[in-house]
């Protein structure tokens, strides 16, 4: 009974303590409604917040693609084709004769019976310089890449470099379809791709012809070696066609030297044939580069030298040219 | 008649006021002062957040003391030191551990961890005391914020909704009430309140991609043996607090749908496993809060059953809709927890002692836990037996979807697909170069050359031949055997990679994945 009267007695004296306590404060403690009310608004302000801030996320992202707008041509020369060069059908020599070639490489030898080759093409074109930095940029932002706004930072006019071979067949892949969409292309390419051919790398034998022309030079500009033509043993690369070359093989620049082209075509020994699908996968995945760079020596800038590099190499001395090609 | 009230108790001087709040306000400079960690110091949103979070605190603290400082009142603690609490906390911290030494962006968490439980406990003084409600200080935030992270935790760039999580598991515990057994007590458990409410909304804004999610739900099986050690730690959750019926019986019952759905369809309900890890550890950690499931044993077992199927059907419910299956596990809690007072009613319409005390009869004693504890332990070494938990299962081996989609077995080509995503992106050039295939070929998804090309250059970046055959020509879709290096990456079994695996024994586990070419390698290397 006395422990009864005494909880009694202390139940009092809380209540009291509350009373008191609710005296001393000001405010009225917030009841539960107030609470369920604070906490459903967080909720529907983040609700709310997370779904502003995704769609705002998205914009600043096309914001920032839409600040390098696409150029009409792509980017490509304003010359008639647009910077290509037409290479005429028919047979030139391939690979290096080492009596005539003296820097030649064991795996320029046509067969273990013949040290060159005839190599039998029909008409393509060419770029006349390699890819840029601004064309692949134009791509790049058309395609709401991420990339975009480094390569739109990077000198317009100098080649691009550091991109893998899928990269560039992407590139070649996307220009294919804007030039046989693009009212404005220029009809004799029009024509060439409604006929079949298409935007891609150029394989060995079509970089190889157009390097070295018909007549079995050595070198882009001819038989003796000399660095008038092309950025050679220099600093860095330059910008593209900084060194005219009227004597070229087809007027083309940089063929030798600045940055090596990677070509379509898997490392297999010669002689050279138009590889199929199917056998490429046979062949380790080696892709042949050609040309030299910037930072080459003579000898590996001739028009014969076969380098390699595997598919997902992103080099600053390698870059790439483009052909129409049907083949 | 005017009365004037004499307040007789000593009167409070502005000091002692102030010193009441000295833990909050110490915990609040602590907040601020670990954003300059360098874990977080190196992502201005992440330091931002951890400034937002105490200035919210010490905007708080300030709105009360102008307050008190007209009337001065003391701001206590009462102490609450529960084994619930510290238990749930250590086992889940164990799991960190564990996880953590083979998934290392655990580790790096913990800064983060430490930050959130400074922000719970300050939160919950402040809340308690805003209510006029002497704190109750103890270990009640830390299993909080260890469950909460355990299943999801916001990227550093939107950490600061982390805060408002864990700022709404608070208001839930502090206002979602009911009276049950006549006390009033909260109805959720404050973790999964919170996950399931923010697990909503990332799915109804699409902003699933701003959490650590996904990448939490699959690396927890990096951690080998991750069943059983998630087996083993939940023993003392289930021995201390008498949760093994909840626990069991929403493993049994998963399980058992599971086997049954393969035993129809020929194929596993879930992609690699018979229970997920991450739903594993969900029914031992998240749905075992004593305070928020029923209480007798019939109970308990009914909320374990309707955990399982929750989780059973919310998988399906989700991948119909095209959202991130691993919510599942999370969305089910919360109704669970509105249950739970219609499971004790159903429960107390029972009139037959015999079904009442079917898991509790009398010869056990006060055994009965004990008992379930063997029940759940023989359960889970049959599993175990069985290959269901950490051993090889069907669901991991590409070509046993290979041969389930040719079969047109249910789900079977999504699954292949699923698959082959997650190797993809584990950087298996087969798997790009077969993702490419399906979507130029069209026949098991729908036909996109776009997608197709894409996945191709992944393919040939990672030097797989193939992959740049199918780029120079379009319109072919070649395939080629994986490469050495793609076993390595899909023969893991949702473990570690296999890198450093010797060649025989890769191609012999690759043969046991019915790999057909593995198994001739693996029979010419042994002649």
């Amino acid at each position: 009974m006395a422990s009864g009267k005494k909880k009694r007695g202390q139940s009092d004296e809380v209540k009291t303590e509350d009373a008191v306590l609710a005296q001393n404060l000001d405010y009225q403690a917030p009841g539960r409604a107030v609470g369920i009310t604070a906490m459903l608004s967080l909720v529907a302000f983040t609700a709310v917040f997370m779904s502003y801030q995704s769609t705002q996320l998205e914009r600043d992202d096309r914001a920032d693609l839409a600040q390098s707008p696409v150029v009409e041509n792509f980017a490509l020369p304003a010359d008639p084709l647009w910077g290509f060069v037409a290479i005429p059908a028919g047979e030139f020599t391939m690979g290096s004769n080492p009596q005539r070639d003296r820097m030649a490489y064991e795996n320029e030898r046509w067969s273990a019976t013949q040290r060159q080759g005839r190599v039998e093409l029909p008409e393509y074109f060419i770029g006349r310089f390699e890819v840029t930095n601004a064309q692949f940029a134009n791509y790049l932002t058309d395609t709401d890449s991420p990339n975009a706004a480094l390569f739109a930072a990077l000198d317009p006019a100098l080649p691009v470099t550091s991109v893998s071979l899928p990269q560039m067949l992407s590139y070649a892949r996307w220009l294919d379809a804007q030039l046989r969409t693009s009212a404005a292309t220029p009809t004799v390419l029009r024509e060439a791709l409604e006929a079949g051919a298409k935007v891609t790398l150029p394989n060995e034998a079509e970089w190889e012809k157009a390097a070295r022309g018909t007549d079995g030079r050595l070198f882009p500009w001819g038989m003796q070696p000399s660095d008038a033509f092309a950025n050679i043993g220099g600093a860095a690369l330059l910008p593209v066609g900084s060194h005219s070359c009227e004597p070229c093989s087809y007027g083309l620049s940089d063929m030798a030297g600045n940055a090596w082209e990677l070509t379509r075509s898997a490392l297999v020994d010669y002689p050279f044939t138009p590889s199929s699908a199917e056998a490429l996968l046979d062949v380790d995945s080696l892709w042949v580069m050609r040309g030299g760079s910037y930072q080459d020596s003579i000898n590996n800038v001739r028009a014969a030298v076969r380098g390699a590099v595997d598919p997902s190499v992103r080099n600053p001395t390698i870059g790439f040219r483009l052909v129409i090609s049907s083949l | 008649m005017n009365t004037t009230e004499i307040d007789t108790r000593p009167a409070l001087r502005l000091s002692q006021v102030v010193g009441s709040f000295k833990l909050p306000m110490a915990l609040t400079l602590a907040i601020f002062l670990l954003s300059f960690a360098p874990r977080i110091a190196a992502n201005s949103t992440l330091m931002y957040s951890f400034w937002g979070a105490s200035a919210v605190l010490l905007l708080w603290q300030g709105f009360m003391l102008i307050h008190l400082a007209r009337r001065p009142a003391l701001k206590d603690f009462s102490r609450a030191i529960y084994a619930q609490h510290y238990v749930q906390a250590m086992v889940q911290f164990s799991v960190y551990l564990y996880w953590g030494y083979y998934w290392r962006p655990v580790y790096d968490h913990f800064w983060l961890l430490a930050g959130q439980v400074m922000f719970a406990y300050t939160f919950g003084m402040l809340l308690a005391w805003s209510r006029r409600r002497s704190y109750m200080l103890g270990f009640g935030p830390i299993p909080i914020i260890f469950s909460t992270n355990l299943f999801l935790w916001f990227h550093d760039d939107w950490f600061y909704m982390q805060f408002v999580m864990i700022a709404v598991g608070f208001l839930g515990k502090e206002f979602v009430r009911w009276k049950r057994d006549g006390r009033s007590v909260h109805i959720f458990n404050p973790s999964a309140f919170s996950l399931g409410f923010f697990s909503l909304i990332l799915i109804a804004t699409g902003t699933t991609d701003l959490t650590w999610a996904p990448e939490i739900s699959s690396t927890l099986t990096l951690a080998p043996g991750i069943y059983t050690y998630l087996f083993a730690v939940g023993l003392i959750v289930m021995y201390f607090f008498s949760i093994t019926l909840v626990s069991g019986a929403a493993a049994i019952t998963l399980f058992g749908f599971s086997a049954l759905y393969a035993a129809l369809a020929g194929v596993p309900y879930f992609l690699d496993s018979e229970i997920p890890a991450a739903v594993f550890l969900g029914l031992h950690l998240l749905i075992t809060d004593p305070s928020t499931s029923p209480r007798t044993p019939l109970g308990k077992t009914l909320f374990g059953v309707l955990y399982g199927i929750g989780v059973f059907a919310l998988y399906t419910i989700l991948g119909w809709l095209g959202e991130p299956t691993l919510y599942d596990k999370l969305l089910c809690v919360p109704l669970l927890n509105l249950s739970v007072i219609g499971i004790d009613r159903l429960v107390r319409r029972i009139k037959s002692d015999a079904v009442l005390n079917l898991w509790n009869p009398a010869w056990l004693g006060g055994r009965a836990n004990v008992a379930h504890m063997v029940v759940w332990i023989s359960v889970f070494g049959f599993m175990s037996l069985l290959g269901r938990t950490d051993a090889q299962h069907p669901g991991d081996s590409v070509p046993f979807w290979q041969q389930s989609c040719s079969a047109q077995l249910p789900n079977a080509c999504a699954r292949l697909v699923s698959v082959e995503s997650t190797y993809c992106g584990d950087n298996a050039a087969w798997a790009c170069n077969e993702l490419g295939a399906h979507y130029r070929e069209g026949l098991i998804v729908e036909r996109d050359a776009d997608l197709a090309y894409s996945y191709f250059a992944r393919a040939c970046e990672l030097k797989f031949q193939a992959g740049c055959a199918n780029l120079l020509q379009e319109q072919t879709a070649l395939r080629a055997e994986p490469l050495e290096l793609d076993l390595r990456l899909m023969l893991r079994q949702g473990g570690k990679n296999l890198i450093d695996t010797p060649a025989p024994e890769l191609y012999a586990r690759a043969c046991s994945h019915d790999w057909a070419f593995a198994c001739e390698r693996s029979a010419a290397a042994g002649e």
